[in-house]
């Protein structure tokens, strides 16, 4: 079987297959486990011992592990091959058309200055090279829908009052690769695979049969329980197909499911050491704030399920963002919203008046199906509109839809004011830290606001920038208190993930979604690191008793420089291409829109913030003098398992966003191909930088925005200046972090002490947990004791009364029973003993009374009957 | 003629006297064998009825002499068993006087 050509003409399948290994990983654990219990029971006959050896024995293997790293690679290989095809073939199409504009566009430069008799040559030319263009892109077009496209219907569900029978009542599963998706999906399981193998090494304390857990206490001392091997290797495939799904969907109802699947890994996986207290109590928070920002999900699909019929993202897009073009040529307004008001007074049967306005109620929704001749921008719309008519909904509820669904990012990319959970989740193990942090949980919502963008009004992607700039700074501060390591890295993680919220909202979508990708490697480069050093000092997590570990762990520690180099945005290492980038474009935004000043100020200061904490981080684990002899005498470098991981992570930290030529910050090959997969409607919101077609916008539709309104346009322009205030700022926390953790010339607790207050605020998270205490739990419990007093009072009052009332019921009831019913069946018993009694005296038991009686009765008899016979015969 | 003179009403007045006789000894007499008398007497009083009347009526006058002929019949298998049960009665009670027996009293 040749791998390479598996699924022929439909090579998107790929990246189903790479979805679904993950899922057969899980369901053989799962069925194994299942057979384990099964025949647990018969394990003392021989048949039966046979079997449950079979399924793992007293002492189970490491099996799960390979069978789950197995499929996970087996995904990352996969998903490398439909990467690779996809990129081919995409780079292909894309030099073509990027070939025959540049050719239009110096024809039609040519055809302005020329004579009026070589004009119609020039004109019948520039005609053939759009025909050519016009073929390439739709052949592009339709290999992206027969190749990287595909769906089915899963559920068919009552029609919704559409006259589109198709629309409305159909929940599809698909898949719809892009080079976004495409890129995700070598990202994540290549990560994913790497954190697998590093926990074979770090998780092998949970082969044995019997594990001690040191922080748990039990009344007859610490507890012991069966090593959960298997089990947290089961989770971890779940876990990655729920994210690959997520990646993977075309429609947001499949996004909505792997969201929820992914939700509850997080919670298995946060609360995997649930015996104890705090790893249970971080699993539900984990869980709980999640489900505060999924009620804005659900609120967001219910809206455009019921404005717009469907799910599928191609779908929503089309309907409410203007074509590029229609039969008349393009749109003015091309992929933006088209606001205006209908007019109520004006109905006729095609539907009632539209009228364009900039600060319109309504919004004009586009057909689902273009007619035949097509006009996109029309003055009626449709209430019930047919496939091919406009139709319109209020652009609150477009608003609303698009705050809803960020909510939903909001709670599972761990931002303010959601950011709570995310420190607590390290409860969990490192690697699994490493894989909510870098991979999987907290990507998700930031590439659902990337995969959503199309979606989002001007107001609500204000939110997203504002929110972004709030958590990025508010984590940073934190981070620089935090002396527990994996919680110093759990707030960094916050904080990147703010930047990238930001530079979405702020019109970097290439920008944000390239930092979520190099952001994947060196934080989960930085949380392996980290499970590497407590795994040496023996699960020990404070740094403040780390110390002067370098010459012990070598491997790790160099790693770890490299990871804190990168997010720290040293040039040349990853993380320099995408910070400079979103700082870039949060330049050009302000610049554009300089009220929103804050949106590049924090940011920037925030940059400066990062290097000094990160080196802090590094500088107090690895340098200077051992604090705590005890963790320092035992602290030692793992095993391959765990340093393999750190080594290809280290490498791609450094390698996976180079470009050529590698210093130019604009030049990275994986920010050119995240760039593919932008949808216009970036371009129409924000402008584009390829200002050379940008200016005469009348042929072709990139971009019809003015250079004083193009923020990308200025963020281009100011690359170097944004870019080298970040790097100023970057040394200056670096050198900081080195004169006080390093030389020693500032001491640390003299800050401290100089500043109490601060630094307690700080300690205390910004007090958002006591804030949330104070206003939502604690209202919480007061309201519900008041219901419980309720209860207890008024219901158990009116259900007591009512009991005492049967009760009382009953009492007459027996009475009535017990007298007079039982009184009247007594008396006649009574009635019948006394006479039966009278009558015994007759039973004499004398032979001869019977026989008097006998003749007496005879004499009667015969007396009686004569004297009838004698009144018959005598009548 | 002194026959002729003899008519039904004679021997039902005879049957009558006899059957009385023999209730008053069933009533009276403690001794069970007189009791078994007063018996015989009721039963014989019977006999003579149905033969007065094969006698006077043509209809019964073959069915009456047969049942009285039953009856004889009857009478002597009735004394047989009445006289097992008074030696089963002597057997329990050392005497047969009836009025010592009072299983029966109700």
């Amino acid at each position: 079987m040749n791998l390479l050509e598996l699924f022929g003409e439909h090579p998107g399948w790929y990246f189903v297959a790479a979805t679904l290994v993950p899922l057969l990983s899980f369901v053989l654990i799962l069925l194994a486990a299942a057979m384990w219990c099964a025949t647990r029971p018969f394990r003392t006959t021989p048949a039966g011992a046979a079997l449950f050896k079979l399924f793992g024995g007293e002492e189970r293997g490491p099996i799960p592990a390979y069978v789950a790293t197995g499929a996970i690679a087996l995904a990352f290989v996969f998903s490398l091959i439909g990467f690779i095809k996809f990129t081919a073939q995409q780079s292909t199409f894309e030099t073509q058309i990027a070939q025959s504009q540049k050719q239009l566009h110096a024809l039609s430069l040519k055809a302005k200055a020329a004579e009026e008799k070589d004009k119609h040559e020039l004109e019948e030319e520039i005609e053939a090279e759009e025909k050519k263009l016009e073929t390439t892109e739709k052949m592009w077009a339709s290999a992206r829908n027969y190749a990287w496209n595909g769906h089915f219907d899963w559920l068919r569900i009552r029609p919704a009052g559409m006259s589109d029978p198709d629309r409305g009542t159909v929940l599809q599963l698909g898949f719809k690769i892009d080079s976004l998706s495409a890129l995700m999906f070598v990202m994540v399981t290549f990560i994913a695979t790497l954190i697998h193998l590093f926990s074979i090494g770090y998780m092998s304390d949970e082969l044995q049969p019997e594990v001690e857990d040191h922080q748990v206490h039990t009344r007859y001392g610490h507890l012991v329980r069966r090593g959960r091997f298997g089990r947290f290797f089961m989770y971890l495939s779940l876990f990655c197909f729920s994210m690959l799904n997520l990646v993977l969907a075309d429609n947001l109802f499949q996004v909505f499911l792997s969201w929820e699947l992914v939700g509850i890994c997080s919670y298995l996986l946060v609360g995997f050491y649930f015996e104890r207290q705090t790893a249970s109590n971080a699993a539900n928070k984990a869980f709980i704030t999640n489900r505060v920002g999924d009620a804005g999900f659900i609120l967001g699909l219910l809206i455009l399920w019921t404005n717009l019929g469907t799910f599928n993202f191609d779908e929503i897009f089309h309907r409410i963002r203007a074509p590029l073009s229609d039969s008349h040529g393009s749109v003015n307004v091309a992929g933006r919203f088209v606001r205006g008001n209908v007019d109520a007074n004006n109905v006729t049967k095609d539907g009632q008046g539209f009228t364009q306005d900039e600060h319109g109620s309504q919004i004009l929704l586009f057909p689902h199906k273009e007619p035949e001749h097509y006009h996109a921008l029309v003055n009626r719309v449709s209430d019930n509109p047919k496939p091919d008519q406009h139709s319109s909904m209020p652009y609150w509820l477009v608003v609303a839809a698009g705050l809803g669904i960020f909510l939903g990012c909001v709670g599972k990319s761990a931002q303010f004011p959601l950011q709570v959970w995310l420190p607590d989740a390290m409860e969990g193990p490192t690697p699994v830290s490493a894989l909510i942090h870098a991979a999987t949980m907290v990507a998700a919502g930031v590439y659902l606001v990337g995969r959503c963008y199309p979606l989002f009004t001007y107001e609500t992607l204000l939110v997203i920038a504002y929110t972004g700039g709030i958590t990025l700074f508010v984590a940073a501060t934190i981070a620089i208190v935090m002396t527990d390591i994996k919680k110093v890295l759990a707030y960094s993680t916050v904080s990147q993930l703010g930047y990238m919220m930001l530079a979405l909202g702020v019109g970097g979508w290439v920008a944000g979604l390239f930092h979520l990708m190099t952001h994947a490697f060196f934080k989960a480069l930085l949380f392996l690191c980290s499970g590497s050093v407590i795994y040496g000092c023996h699960h020990e997590q404070d740094m403040l008793k780390m110390g002067g570990l370098f010459p012990k762990m070598k491997i790790t520690a160099l790693t770890m420089l490299t990871g804190v180099l990168a997010i720290a945005g040293i040039p040349l290492f990853t993380g320099w291409y995408s910070k400079d980038a979103i700082l870039a474009q949060a330049f050009g935004f302000i610049y554009v829109h300089p009220q929103h000043l804050l949106l590049f100020l924090l940011p920037l200061a925030t940059a400066g913030i990062t290097a000094f904490y990160m080196s802090r981080l590094w500088l107090l684990t690895f340098t200077g003098k051992p604090r705590d002899e005890h963790v320092y005498e035992h602290a030692h470098e793992s095993p391959w398992t765990m340093t393999v991981p750190l080594i290809a992570l280290a490498v791609c930290s450094v390698c996976v966003a180079w470009g050529w030529p590698v210093y130019d910050a604009e030049a990275s090959w994986l920010e050119h191909n995240v760039h593919h997969a932008q949808h216009h409607a970036v371009l129409a919101d924000f402008g584009s930088i390829d200002y050379t077609v940008s200016e005469d916008h009348g042929e072709y539709w990139v971009v019809a925005k003015r250079a004083e309104e193009n923020e990308r346009l200025y963020a281009h322009y100011n690359h170097h200046l944004a870019g080298n205030l970040a790097l100023g700022l970057v040394a200056i926390g670096i050198a900081f972090a080195g004169v006080i953790y390093w030389k020693r010339l500032l001491d640390p607790a003299e800050a401290k002490e100089q500043f109490p207050r601060i630094h307690a605020f700080l300690m205390d998270k910004w007090r958002f947990d006591w804030l949330y205490s104070v206003m939502l739990v604690r209202p919480a419990l007061v309201v519900g004791h008041w219901l419980a007093a309720f209860d207890l009072r008024v219901i158990d009052g009116i259900i007591h009364a009512l009991a005492r009332f049967g009760v009382l019921l009953s009492k007459w009831d027996g009475l009535f029973d017990n007298h007079i019913v039982d009184g009247l069946v007594n008396l006649v018993g009574n009635v019948m003993y006394d006479i039966g009694a009278r009558l015994r005296n007759v039973q004499t038991g004398f032979l001869r009374s019977y026989v008097l009686f006998l003749v007496l009765a005879a004499a009667g008899i015969f007396m009686v009957l004569a004297y009838f016979v004698r009144m018959a015969t005598a009548g | 003629m002194i026959l002729a003179a003899v008519g039904l009403n004679h021997f039902l007045i005879l049957g009558a006297l006899l059957f009385v006789a023999g209730a008053v000894c069933m009533a009276t007499k403690r001794n069970a064998i007189g009791i078994l008398m007063g018996v015989e007497l009721v039963l014989n009083a019977a006999t003579i009825n149905f033969v007065a009347f094969a006698r006077y009526n043509p209809v019964f006058a073959v069915e009456g002499q047969i049942i009285a002929l039953f009856v004889i019949v009857m009478a002597a298998a009735e004394a047989a068993i009445a006289l097992a049960i008074v030696l089963n009665f002597y057997n329990n009670h050392m005497t047969v006087d009836v009025d010592t027996a009072e299983e029966l009293k109700g």
